[in-house]
């Protein structure tokens, strides 16, 4: 069964449809489910439902495209990317910096993954000129963590 | 900002699933923002005073 209901898919592709304007790469690391329990390995809790989520929304329009990669053996793009933990998926269109999101896109984190994607593929952003113009200044790497649940 | 800006990398980590990282943090409400382990703050911010948190971690690193 989908987790986005049939109501919820139109109204994300009517969304999508109007506010998406170039592409959207999302790049998703997960790890393959085991059929073996190995004392001390660890499975990722919600890499299923995280997959699952990213494809239907992904399905949702034309322009937007998922890369599934497997944390363990595509460790160099892991690397490149700096994950070092899943699930976690990262966004590529019109963004100049990184986008990354670590963890179940569920309740209001849904909403961030929906806003960010038509940040990223129209390059635009909702931030005032004063802090667009104070942002351009900025010459060092800024990591910037938010911290969040899902309610 | 990670929009408008290439040095600057946006992550949202969702904490009950990355317990450790929110223990090295010390999160103990949401939304806890940290940049480059340096500037933390608890909350919404208003969109200005976000970007000046955030920038206040440009310029700690400029000093040192």
């Amino acid at each position: 069964m989908a987790l986005i209901s049939p109501e919820d898919q139109e109204a994300l592709k009517k969304l999508f449809g109007e506010k998406l304007t170039d592409d959207v790469n999302i790049t998703y690391f997960t790890q393959h489910e085991s059929p073996l329990i190995v004392p001390g390995h660890h499975e990722c809790s919600y890499c299923k439902e995280t997959g699952e989520i990213l494809e239907e929304v992904t399905s949702l329009s034309d322009k937007l495209h998922l890369i599934v990669k497997d944390f363990v053996k595509d460790e160099k793009e892991a690397e490149q990317m700096d994950i070092t933990r899943i699930p976690a998926y990262t966004m590529q269109g019109k963004n100049k910096g990184k986008v990354r999101f670590f963890g179940l896109p569920a309740g209001y984190e849904f909403s961030t993954l929906l806003q960010s994607i038509i940040d990223v593929s129209t390059g635009e952003t909702q931030l005032s000129q004063k802090s667009k113009e104070a942002l351009n200044k900025v010459e060092q790497n800024l990591q910037v963590q938010v911290f969040v649940t899902p309610t | 900002m990670a929009v408008e800006n290439e040095h600057v990398t946006a992550d949202v980590v969702e904490v009950s699933e990355f317990v450790e990282l929110a223990q090295r943090y010390n999160v103990q409400g949401v939304p806890k923002t940290v940049v480059n382990d340096t500037v933390e703050f608890v909350g919404a911010l208003p969109e200005p005073r976000f970007v000046q948190q955030v920038l206040q971690a440009a310029e700690k690193k400029e000093k040192k």
